[in-house]
């Protein structure tokens, strides 16, 4: 029994060491990782995925931003689907490997456009919030996409607000450019995540009902294109699955398509 | 001292002619002289072998050619040299004296105007001289002579001085009367812009020497003055434009003056631009930049000053105003892109500001669609790129993006050179991956447009290498061509400017364009990550259209890595593209040669006419309507111009001072239908502006009046040397003349040569110690 008491201590003790461990790369001390699968190859267009910190870990003084934290969801798997349609379907010039965009890093600027998800955990600094409000505003755009209902939103706008204080956000509708620019896409619908596989609901949480929304400037340029109630990322990451429903890749993919052309023309 | 020495005044010799009066033959003259020198040359070896050992050597040759000159000189004497010269008859000649009566005469230096010292000149002594063996004639002088009775009729008020015009005049008036010859007190400041050849042609026909008198300070001890402002008369609404100010100064080097350009076309003077410049050396010309915006549409006067400095002798030479015709009608861009870029995104966006550019855009975006941004309507290059004139013509400038020359049928690539030849289109090229030569523009019907040589072989298109870390640099700098060039034009100063060109963020692709061909302009320059200096910004005039190569597909990082606010992205794109259609051509052109008349009412205006296609159009009917001040209208029919079809010209004459807005519209039967229709029209101002003129270049124009007294045989005089001018007036070939032989045997300075000759053996014996 004597022996057995530290020996009970061990597991605890070396969760705690993990544990402080992991924080090393929480927050400012992250560690910056490279998530590409492959070389950078000289492109036009570089699917890039938003780099940010999840707010759960606490304000953004911890917050966890390696690999594995929100922002990361569904990579690599679904940005490489859509960037291989991209290839199919398009002229867009986009042979690179995918590509992960720091919020800390002004490279940011050299992606004119991003992908964000899971945003209703994202938190900024000031100075994160200005960088990203600036790359809006010069001509940047960003696409946000898989988090559902009412807590989610107000999250999510909790940061939005930090970057674009008194940008109305408005519904899109079927007649807007940016769903006939590439393809005619009249008819939308709610786009669920592969949960919908197993329980056959579109939705989660209370969003029940999809929203098409969209922040734009003071020209009516779309700046953000918001996917709310949704999950497209899962639409593409599970594209291949016979379980998952065509019906919803392929309006996804329409979709995404249209959003990358229309933030190349406009 | 001349006439001291050879008796007679220096003209005497200029005109008259070399005579021997000696009844012998002058061969006779030269066997002497040949004999004498022989003779000498004979006497002198002779005795060289009794000489002293001194005189041994070519010392006695240097005797021998003194003696030999001064028997020759004898000798020439005894033939009796003389010269014959044609002299004004006494009583039977007239002298006309005109005075310059113009504004300028009435500057005061040292107590007394111009004028006043013209007159006071000609009253002490060399009127009254003339008079002794002339008979004279005052005249005043301004825009033409007008015979006065006294010089008390002089006042010097007239606007302008144009002194060829007048001689001119006098010569015809005075066709029947023995001019002997003219004198002119002026101080030179011609309006006209030099004497016209045919008024010296008129003199010479005559022969009637101008003596000038000059009168005024050749330089100006303080004073600033603007010499030249180059404005672009014609412009889009709300354009940057530049007035390139020319100026000169006399007496504050190194002093900073305030330049100004204000719209005075409403009265209210609003200041487009202001700048603060240091004034270089006395008496160079110094030329400045002033950068504005233009405004709204209309008919805009500008008035450019420098603010006057402190102790400035004349104010009025500061001030210069041209007029600018704003054109309201947008201008429409059609650009063809490849493929989505970003480039194509971050254009689209700097246009946005510019209401009056329009790009009417068409976008390859996948394989099978092209997407079409601006159209106005949905016919609008639904069937692709425009394959007949009337549609493509339409435009005003063409971009064409990443797109392989292969995509153009050859009927298209004919249809672009025809735009830019023919239709005076402006064409811009981008780089690209499918761009240049690349794209096989090499190879193209279109080769001969380029600004630039292309390279024969492809991969010259390359991207920035790793931009998640921007490893890779191509960075953009001005050429010296940019420095001080509209597009490129991004702050005003133009050390600030190529400053900033060197902070612009660095080029996300570039493409080696190749060599600038001779003759086009490269406005900026890329330095690739190996170092290389490629050019970036070319442009040309290529026909009747200009063309410009822009090789890189990614400015856009001048907008997204600048800070956000920084301009520098759209304007440099906004001005671009102004460049490119801004002078694009509708189907009448009007244009006159200078738009702000001075002092002469009289204009020629030329219509250059085309038809749908921009062909020349002479089967037309071409008019112009003016409309000037105090309600004043004209219709003036223009007559085709021979030898140049589509081109008319008529002429008319603006009878007041003030701003004219003149609309030339040309029209033409349909040959289908008979029915008149207007092929287009065109809209042109000017300005005429009385008295200005004589504000400038106050100073005596000292060079003019030279010139023209030595083109017509006269010479040019001080004031203080006129008391010489009576004897030199009855040299003259003109008028009622006898021709007079003049003795030269007798002159003084043929005595002193013979003296001195004589000296000198006496001198160099001497010194050799032979004496």
């Amino acid at each position: 029994m004597k022996l057995s008491r530290p020996l009970y201590a061990l597991p605890v003790l070396f969760s705690l060491t993990v544990g402080l461990y992991a924080l090393q790369f929480g927050g400012r001390r992250y560690t910056r990782y490279s998530y590409s699968d492959g070389p950078t190859v000289p492109s036009e267009f570089y699917w890039s995925r938003l780099q940010y910190n999840s707010g759960y870990a606490s304000g953004g003084s911890f917050g966890f931003r390696a690999y594995g934290g929100s922002w990361s969801r569904d990579f690599p798997k679904a940005d490489n689907d859509c960037l291989i349609a991209l290839r199919r379907l398009t002229r867009i010039h986009s042979p690179s490997a995918l590509n992960v965009v720091d919020l800390d890093s002004d490279h940011l600027f050299d992606f004119p456009w991003i992908y964000a998800v899971d945003v209703n955990t994202w938190t900024f600094t000031d100075e994160e919030a200005k960088r990203l409000h600036d790359y809006l505003l010069k001509g940047g755009f960003l696409m946000v996409d898989d988090f559902h209902g009412t807590d989610d939103w107000q999250h999510f706008m909790a940061g939005m607000r930090q970057v674009l204080p008194d940008r109305p956000v408005e519904d899109l509708r079927d007649q807007d450019e940016i769903y006939h620019v590439l393809y005619d896409i009249n008819e939308k619908f709610q786009i669920p995540s592969e949960v919908y596989v197993n329980t056959g609901r579109t939705y989660e949480k209370d969003g029940y009902v999809p929203k098409w929304r969209a922040i734009r400037n003071d020209r009516g340029r779309i700046m953000v294109a918001i996917c709310a109630n949704m999950h497209l990322g899962d639409a593409w990451e599970w594209a291949d699955s016979p379980e998952y429903p065509e019906k919803f890749s392929g309006l996804a993919f329409r979709i995404v398509l249209n959003y990358i052309t229309y933030a190349m023309t406009h | 001292m001349f006439e001291f020495f050879l008796k007679y005044p220096r003209s005497v010799y200029e005109q008259g002619q070399f005579a021997l009066l000696g009844a012998w033959p002058k061969w006779v003259l030269v066997l002497l002289i040949v004999t004498a020198a022989a003779a000498l040359a004979v006497l002198i070896r002779s005795r060289q072998a009794q000489a002293a050992p001194v005189m041994q050597s070519c010392r006695s040759w240097v005797i021998w050619g003194l003696q030999t000159l001064l028997a020759a000189l004898l000798l020439v004497l005894l033939w009796q040299p003389a010269i014959t010269v044609a002299e004004l008859k006494p009583q039977q000649n007239i002298i006309a004296v005109l005075v310059d009566d113009s504004r300028s005469m009435a500057i005061s230096e040292g107590g007394l105007t111009r004028q006043a010292q013209a007159v006071q000149a000609l009253q002490s002594g060399v009127l009254a001289s003339l008079n002794r063996s002339f008979q004279t004639r005052l005249y005043r002088v301004d825009a033409a002579p007008a015979r006065i009775d006294s010089l008390q009729d002089l006042q010097p008020k007239a606007p302008s001085t144009r002194l060829g015009d007048s001689l001119k005049q006098l010569t015809e008036e005075t066709s029947d009367l023995p001019i002997g010859a003219v004198v002119l007190l002026s101080d030179g400041g011609d309006n006209a812009g030099g004497i016209d050849p045919d008024a010296i042609s008129a003199l010479r026909a005559r022969h009637i020497p101008v003596h000038t008198v000059g009168f005024g300070r050749e330089r100006a001890a303080h004073d600033v003055e603007l010499e030249e402002t180059e404005v672009a008369p014609r412009a889009l609404a709300d354009s940057r434009i530049a007035a390139r100010v020319t100026l000169q100064q006399h007496g504050y080097a190194g002093s900073a003056i305030t330049l100004t350009v204000r719209d005075v076309s409403n009265g209210q003077g609003k200041i487009l631009a202001s700048r603060i410049v240091t004034l270089g050396k006395d008496g160079n010309l110094q030329t400045e930049t002033l950068l504005f915006n233009i405004g709204g549409a209309g008919a805009r006067t500008l008035q450019i000053a420098a603010v006057p400095l402190p102790g400035e002798e004349n104010l009025a030479n500061n001030t210069l105003t041209r007029v600018v015709n704003v054109g309201a009608e947008a201008r429409r861009i059609l650009y063809i892109e490849g493929e989505p870029r970003w480039e194509y995104k971050f254009i689209r966006q700097a246009e946005e500001d510019d209401r009056m550019v329009q790009i009417v855009s068409m976008d390859r975006t996948s394989q099978n669609k092209i997407y079409r941004q601006g159209i106005a309507d949905a016919k609008e290059l639904a069937d692709g790129f425009p394959s007949r004139p009337e549609d493509l013509f339409g435009y005003q400038g063409l971009i064409i993006g990443s797109v392989e020359a292969g995509y153009f049928t050859p009927g298209q690539q004919e249809l672009i050179h025809e735009f830019v030849d023919r239709r005076g289109g402006g064409l811009l090229l981008l780089g690209g991956q499918f761009a240049l030569a690349d794209g096989g523009w090499n190879t193209s019907r279109l080769i001969d447009l380029m600004p630039t040589t292309l390279p024969t072989e492809a991969g010259t298109f390359h991207r920035e290498a790793d931009p998640r870390n921007g490893t890779t640099h191509t960075t953009a700098e001005l050429a010296p061509a940019g420095l001080d060039n509209i597009i490129t034009r991004l702050v005003d100063d133009p050390a600030a400017n190529a400053a900033k060109w060197k902070k612009l963020p660095y080029l996300m692709d570039y493409q080696d364009p190749g060599v600038a061909k001779p003759g086009a302009q490269v406005l900026a320059n890329m330095v690739t990550p190996e170092g290389r200096k490629l050019p970036l910004l070319i442009t040309e005039s290529f026909g009747r259209g200009r063309t410009a190569i822009m090789a890189t597909g990614g400015s856009w990082r001048w907008q997204m890595s600048s800070p956000l606010g920084d301009t520098a992205h759209d304007l440099f794109w906004q001005q671009l593209l102004r460049w490119v259609v801004s002078d694009t051509p509708g189907h009448v052109t009007a244009s006159i040669p200078a738009q702000v008349l001075l002092d002469n009412g009289a204009v020629k205006l030329t219509a250059d006419v085309r038809d749908p296609q921009y062909n020349p159009a002479p089967d037309t009917r071409v008019e112009a309507h003016i409309l000037g001040p105090g309600g004043v209208s004209a219709r003036v029919e223009m007559a085709p111009v021979p030898d140049n079809p589509g081109r008319f010209q008529g002429t008319w004459t603006a009878p007041k001072t003030g701003a004219y807005l003149t609309e030339v519209t040309a029209q033409r039967a349909d040959p289908a239908t008979g029915k008149v229709r207007e092929l287009g029209r065109d809209v042109l101002t000017f300005l005429r502006m009385d008295g200005v003129a004589e504000s400038f270049h106050t100073e005596q124009n000292r060079e003019l009046l030279a010139r023209l007294s030595a083109q017509t045989g006269g010479q040019y005089w001080k004031p203080e040397d006129l008391g010489k001018l009576a004897g030199r007036i009855p040299f003259s070939e003109a008028g009622v003349t006898v021709r007079e032989t003049r003795d030269l045997w007798d002159l003084p300075l043929v005595f002193l040569i013979l003296v001195l000759l004589r000296f000198s053996e006496w001198w160099l014996r001497r010194k050799w110690g032979i004496v």
